[in-house]
């Protein structure tokens, strides 16, 4: 009986230990596509933003003879063209590194 | 004097600041629509495929993009307002056409994202196949927008 009960016991601690691995290994994978999100979202929101205004410091200062207009147009294209550049990288992970991730998973 | 305060009357900038208005608001209002439609459908399909998440936050991000054309167009049209007797009316009519233009365009793309990003994901958990022709079509959406913001640019240039 007793030796019954602590083979109870070793197979209870056996499944608990697997499910805490298992629970770790989702946790830390869950971590890591935070992670990837987190990036790629402050990057298409501030990317943009940081483009606007260094481009329009930049621009101003180098090529003083443009006119404050210009300046701004070539700022905000630069901008929303760094924008969508973003958002290209950002489907190409979803799209190639999406399924990388599913097939760890499934090993 | 006096046709320069016919040019330059006390109300010009009032059209200015309301185009700088528009295209903010009615991009935000866009953009939150799509946000939170495709959030709904990104809920209900994560408790099933929670591995999916990377490609399912798609369709917010194209939302979240269409807030920031409006934001760009409302910041060239506020750098550009000043006081009545160095802005004319004609300036504060083509800044509200330009707000107006690109807020009304991100109010239409962020519902298409919305609706389009709800239905997608959702059949996106159940046909992985669905994911190139949700992306395909996100773009077009998104791209309404974009005209509105070029013909914002385009009008302020004027």
């Amino acid at each position: 009986m007793s030796n019954k009960s602590k083979k109870l016991t070793v197979g209870g601690n056996d499944g608990s230990q697997s499910k805490l691995s298992k629970q770790r290994a989702h946790d830390s994978q869950d971590y890591s596509a935070f992670k990837v999100v987190l990036f790629y979202c402050s990057l298409i929101v501030f990317l943009p933003v940081v483009t606007f205004f260094a481009l329009k410091g930049f621009l101003l200062e180098r090529f003083f003879t443009m006119s404050d207009m210009k300046v701004n147009i070539g700022s905000a294209v630069g901008a929303v063209a760094a924008l969508h550049i973003a958002l290209g990288v950002y489907i190409y992970r979803a799209y190639f590194g999406g399924s990388k991730t599913s097939q760890f998973k499934e090993d | 004097m006096s046709s320069a305060s016919n040019d330059n009357p006390i109300y010009g900038p009032f059209f200015g600041v309301m185009g700088a208005a528009s295209a903010i608001i009615f991009s935000a209002l866009g953009a939150a629509y799509g946000t939170a439609k495709s959030g709904t459908g990104i809920a209900a399909m994560s408790v099933m495929r929670p591995e999916l998440i990377m490609k399912s936050i798609i369709p917010v991000v194209m939302a979240g993009i269409i807030a920031i054309y409006g934001l760009v167009v409302a910041v060239l049209i506020a750098g550009q307002l000043d006081l009545p007797a160095n802005y004319t009316l004609y300036k504060g009519f083509i800044h509200l056409g330009a707000g107006l233009s690109v807020g009304f365009s991100g109010l239409a793309a962020g519902f298409a994202i919305g609706i389009v990003g709800d239905a997608g994901v959702r059949g996106t958990a159940q046909q992985p196949r669905l994911f190139v022709g949700m992306i395909l079509i996100l773009i077009f959406a998104e791209v309404l927008g974009l005209y509105g913001l070029i013909v914002a640019i385009y009008l302020y240039t004027k």
